[in-house]
């Protein structure tokens, strides 16, 4: 019965964000933000705890395997630009993927960190399938991982767009591309919602970055710890 | 009706490409989640035309128009965090803040500039040929 209510919860709340979303639009209005937000509140006033809400949780992320390999549809369709803009994007993605964890682990530094705190950092905008998989093998807390992983998803898909406009980033591959590689899913998410190319180019640039960190970061942890 | 048909059978061939993926990665024990090499699969399938693009375009289309969907049960977990975020909340969201900016950013700035220079390039080109 919990379950049932639950899922009918959580698809009630996400049409309704979609909607508030699309009339008024704000970083708060950011669809994953906000439903997440009602959907916490409305649990924690119903007396429903995260466990009792578990199996909905399962129901309903059931697509997002397939969802995610759906991603290769607008891939292929931006296949010739991707192609044209090759060198740009792999220089992009190793930046912003090298200097959001270095700043991430120095500002953590000065707060005086906890290992335990300080290991997830490494992997925060990589996709909650890969963190998770990754965060076994550097041995982090998994809870802590996901949640890293899922706010930072969600800074960017809030101010991503907005921070671009101010520092005039306004080339739809340079857009995609910048979101895809920090903000990971919920970040393409987003951009899928700005354009499809901007789409297209962050769902690569996601993949290409989980594979890259996946690969790398098992190693340097012991240089960068 | 037909349409609905077409649907299923579509989002029922982007769910075995995801199994395909997840059982490849169990059985070499790869390093990979499944999704990702899912995407290679499908990937490659588009790429030799063992399936064309309107073969999936349909289901494709309405996952990802409502993939923010599918993190929201993910991000709902976040409420077992309080007790943490209490002690260390702030400090944290100003770490992932400032650190996700600065990728944001830094990441956006490099890959137009050097798209810009291309085309700039490109341009140069031309009126010299012209």
């Amino acid at each position: 019965m919990i379950t049932v209510y639950s899922i009918f919860l959580t698809i009630t709340v996400y049409i309704f964000s979609r909607k508030f979303g699309q009339r008024y639009s704000s970083p708060l209005t950011s669809p994953v933000f906000l439903s997440t937000l009602i959907i916490i509140v409305l649990l924690v006033g119903s007396h429903i705890s995260y466990h009792e809400y578990s199996p909905a949780k399962k129901f309903l992320t059931y697509l997002l395997g397939p969802a995610t390999v759906a991603l290769a549809v607008p891939i292929y369709k931006n296949r010739t630009l991707l192609a044209q803009y090759l060198a740009a994007a792999c220089v992009g993605l190793l930046i912003g993927t090298i200097t959001t964890i270095l700043s991430a682990l120095i500002i953590a530094k000065c707060f005086f960190f906890s290992k335990m705190l300080l290991l997830p950092l490494t992997i925060k905008s990589v996709t909650v399938p890969v963190a998770t998989e990754v965060g076994k093998i550097i041995k982090g807390n998994v809870s802590l991982i996901a949640a890293f992983v899922i706010i930072t998803g969600m800074i960017g898909a809030m101010f991503g767009p907005r921070l671009m406009n101010l520092f005039k980033i306004d080339h739809p591959f340079a857009r995609g591309l910048s979101i895809g590689t920090i903000a990971h899913g919920i970040g393409t998410a987003e951009a899928i919602r700005e354009g499809e190319i901007q789409g297209a180019v962050a769902g690569a640039a996601m993949g290409i970055a989980a594979l890259l960190i996946s690969f790398v970061i098992p190693y340097i942890i012991p240089i960068l710890l | 009706m037909k349409k609905v048909l077409i649907f299923s059978f579509q989002l029922a061939t982007l769910i075995v490409i995801y199994q395909m993926g997840s059982l490849l990665v169990r059985f070499f024990h790869l390093q990979v989640p499944g999704n990702v090499i899912g995407i290679l699969i499908l990937l490659i399938l588009l790429w030799t035309r063992v399936i064309k693009v309107e073969q999936i375009d349909l289901a494709a289309t309405w996952l990802l128009k409502h993939l923010s969907f599918f993190f929201i049960p993910i991000a709902v977990g976040l409420m077992t965090l309080g007790p943490m975020f209490l002690n260390k909340g702030i400090l944290i969201l100003i770490v992932l803040i400032i650190s996700a900016f600065i990728g944001l950013i830094s990441a956006g700035k490099a890959t137009q500039s050097i798209i810009m220079k291309k085309e700039k390039v490109k341009v140069n080109y031309h009126d010299h040929s012209v």
